[in-house]
């Protein structure tokens, strides 16, 4: 069993492309369906978000799943494969893991470190689950994926500061207020950056949005989309009195709101904070209001310029959490490998167990004159024994690393302990002496070597 | 006796300052658990001295000092707790480490005169300690304000944007805390003044009087905080003034907890 990734993202394919792949609009889970319908490749996840389309497998033959992949695709999307081939990415192995890893990390978003995506791969991974596409191979796959994510995203500032206009204002008021849910906001102005902004902080659940435009009607809409109220260009004044945030972004040439109106409402305001966000262009809030002792004075100049210092912190990080995805690859890789000596592990492990068994068994008319006690503590040591020979040759050939010495491993046990041929033993129902009478009386004298306390 | 609490301070001091500049929520919580360590092995150093008298060890400034800093403890760690907000132990705990240091260094358990052997002491001294934990708590709180205040203002946002709560919050529990300090002051001074004048004549060695400085500078601190909460909701004094008022009146309390308390006062060296 093999990973396979077949996927379409912003790094392959244009905008136009990416909405016309995308599985959120017919489902993902009638995706699943669809997949498990055809000649399906046994654990299936598929994700989805604005920005790729991917689908994680875990499958026998990679080449014929490939194609098939692709042609699911294409007829899933209707979109045909000659136009659908040149922007699919393929990845195989132990390149999956390290894919999967650095798109839950946010390495691999458009912008890096969002923390968006590491919800949506969670979303994909429970609705593949659910649908019960996923089995031990993607299981662990997308496990050790959740649990890089977050590693990464603790131990590197990676999805630390705001790297959008909007968010960065939120961040800040955050900064100031703490929580938003009981935060008044003034919004002067209805274009595209104030109605940008308002959403944003609508989505913070602040009490309420009280929008001013000098046209009202235009007011009036962005209060509805926002579930705000618009007042009249005339009552900016009086809304800056019971105003915590206000945002600026009009088109006048001058400063609509001057220091000294600012002054005057603090006074009448008791110094209570004051966060003015002024995204217009030219500024609309007179910059020596800033000097006011609970003005937080933002204009967008500022504001880029956080965006900017965050988006290098965020470049800086990313050769950290590189070097920590190299690390788990390598981990899951260790695991992977270790699952081709699963088959040898249990049949060593039978061997061993059933040698037990027919050894205790054949002792079994010495062992009459035991208390139920002492041939239960008989038992376990046994048992016991078993485990303890078998422990360093399990967890050695678990944790190889190289593949040739896992199957050299894997050769030497079968051929040592004649593991590809039935073994007397194995046979629950034999009765009969097959090594011998010296043999036994090695057993038992062996055996009695032991130390058994009741 | 009092070099145990101290040895454990100082170990929650290092955890804090780890997890203040790593922020790795594992040594935020080999933090807490250092100074809820350190708080159980000062309560038994102080329940092994009450033993040892009979009665509350806090007779002298070694031992006052002492009690001071297990109430701070216990209030930050309630704090701690209840706001799930680790960031104020790293300013909080080197004070915790510099007091406890002066209490050991003079460290004995005096017997006390049977005079102050009185309930009404015992709650004048354990609120007006109570208070001076809520004003210590005030205080570094309103120091994190400014810093945090201070990258704001200047549109640098860095260091303790990325550690500190938001300007409201820390504002607010500075409001709390010298709120809860003034009552616990203002209900000790008149407990003190309770008990002075129910002794009768004569039976102290030295007469207590206003001008003894530590009197002199308790009252000061009162004044300090009555006018702190007063602009608070009168003329709208909050924020980066309360801060500064706080850390003003802490001063003035430590003023009083060690050199007044060693060297200076007269009527309060029991």
């Amino acid at each position: 069993m093999d990973l396979l990734l077949l996927g379409v993202s912003h790094h392959t394919a244009p905008v136009d492309l990416r909405e016309r792949v995308d599985f959120s609009k017919r489902g993902v889970a009638e995706a699943l369906r669809e997949l498990a319908a055809c000649p399906a490749p046994p654990e299936a996840v598929v994700l989805t978000t604005c920005n790729r389309a991917e689908i994680y497998v875990a499958c026998e033959n990679v080449d014929t799943t490939r194609g098939d992949l692709g042609r699911f695709m294409s007829r899933f999307h209707g979109i045909p494969e000659s136009e659908l081939t040149p922007h699919l990415y393929t990845r195989t192995g132990a390149d999956v893991a390290r894919h999967l890893f650095r798109v839950a990390a946010g390495l691999d978003s458009l912008i890096v470190g969002e923390p968006q995506i590491f919800g949506q791969v969670k979303e994909a991974f429970a609705t593949a689950s659910s649908e019960r596409r996923t089995g031990s191979l993607l299981n662990k796959l997308f496990m050790s994926s959740f649990a890089v994510g977050k590693k990464v995203r603790a131990d590197t500032g990676l999805g630390e500061g705001a790297v959008s206009v909007s968010y960065a204002a939120i961040s800040l008021a955050r900064k100031i207020f703490g929580n938003l849910k009981d935060r008044r906001v003034l919004v002067v102005g209805a274009g595209d950056m104030a109605e940008l902004t308002a959403v944003h902080l609508q989505s913070q659940q602040v009490a309420q949005i009280v929008v001013s435009n000098r046209t009202l009607t235009r007011a009036e809409a962005l209060a509805r989309k926002v579930e705000g109220s618009a007042v009249s260009w005339s009552a900016v004044d009086d809304e800056l009195l019971h105003a915590d945030i206000v945002v600026t972004a009009t088109g006048a040439q001058t400063p609509l709101i001057s220091a000294t109106s600012i002054s005057r409402v603090m006074r009448a305001r008791r110094n209570r904070p004051l966060f003015i966000v002024d995204i217009g262009l030219p500024r609309d809030v007179d910059p020596a209001a800033g000097e006011l002792e609970q003005v937080f004075l933002y204009n967008i100049d500022d504001l880029r310029a956080m965006i900017s210092e965050n988006l290098v912190r965020r470049q800086e990080q990313t050769v950290h959490a590189e070097a920590m995805i190299g690390a788990e690859v390598d981990e899951f890789v260790v695991w992977q490998r270790s699952r081709g000596s699963i088959p040898t592990l249990v049949a060593l492990r039978r061997r061993f167990e059933a040698v037990r068994e027919s050894e205790l068994e054949r002792l079994a008319p010495k062992l009459n004159g035991l208390s139920p006690d002492a041939r239960a503590r008989l038992d376990e040591v046994t048992r016991l024994l078993v485990q303890k020979l078998l422990l360093t040759p399990t967890e050695r050939l678990k944790t190889t690393a190289d593949e040739e010495t896992a199957a050299q491993y894997v050769e030497a046990l079968t051929q040592l302990f004649s593991l590809s041929e039935p073994h007397p033993a194995d046979n629950p129902d034999r009765t009969d002496d097959v090594d011998g009478a010296g043999s036994s009386d090695t057993t038992q004298a062996s055996m009695s070597k032991t130390p058994v306390t009741s | 006796m009092n070099l145990l609490p101290l040895l454990f301070y100082i170990v929650a001091g290092v955890a804090y300052g780890l997890h203040f500049t790593r922020r790795s929520p594992r040594a935020g919580r080999m933090a807490t658990a250092s100074l809820a360590g350190a708080v159980l092995i000062h309560t038994f150093v102080i329940g092994m001295q009450t033993m040892e008298l009979g009665r509350l060890p806090f007779v002298g400034a070694p031992a006052i000092i002492s009690a001071f800093v297990w109430l701070l403890t216990v209030a930050y760690l309630y704090t701690e707790v209840s706001t799930d907000e680790r960031a104020m132990g790293v300013f909080i705990v080197p004070l915790l480490v510099v007091l406890q240091a002066a209490s050991a260094l003079g460290d004995r358990v005096i017997e006390p005169a049977a005079v102050l052997d009185s309930p009404l002491l015992a709650v004048h001294v354990m609120s007006v300690l109570f208070a001076y934990a809520g004003f210590a708590l005030a205080c570094v709180v309103g120091i994190t304000y400014v810093l945090l205040f201070r990258e704001l203002k200047a549109k640098q946002l860095g260091f303790f944007a990325a550690r500190l709560p938001s300007l409201q919050v820390l504002d607010a529990m500075n409001g709390r805390a010298v709120g809860i300090g003034w009552l616990f002051l203002t209900a000790g001074l008149a407990v003190g003044a309770a008990w002075l004048f129910q002794l009768p004549p004569d039976t102290l060695d030295t007469p207590m009087s206003l001008f003894d400085p530590k009197i002199l500078v308790v009252l000061l601190s009162w004044f300090v905080y009555s006018f702190e909460l007063y602009a608070r909701r009168a003329i709208g004094w909050n924020g980066k003034r309360a801060a500064w008022l706080s850390a003003l009146g802490f001063s003035i309390v430590l003023l009083n907890l060690v050199p007044v308390g060693y060297f200076l006062t007269e009527s309060h060296n029991f």
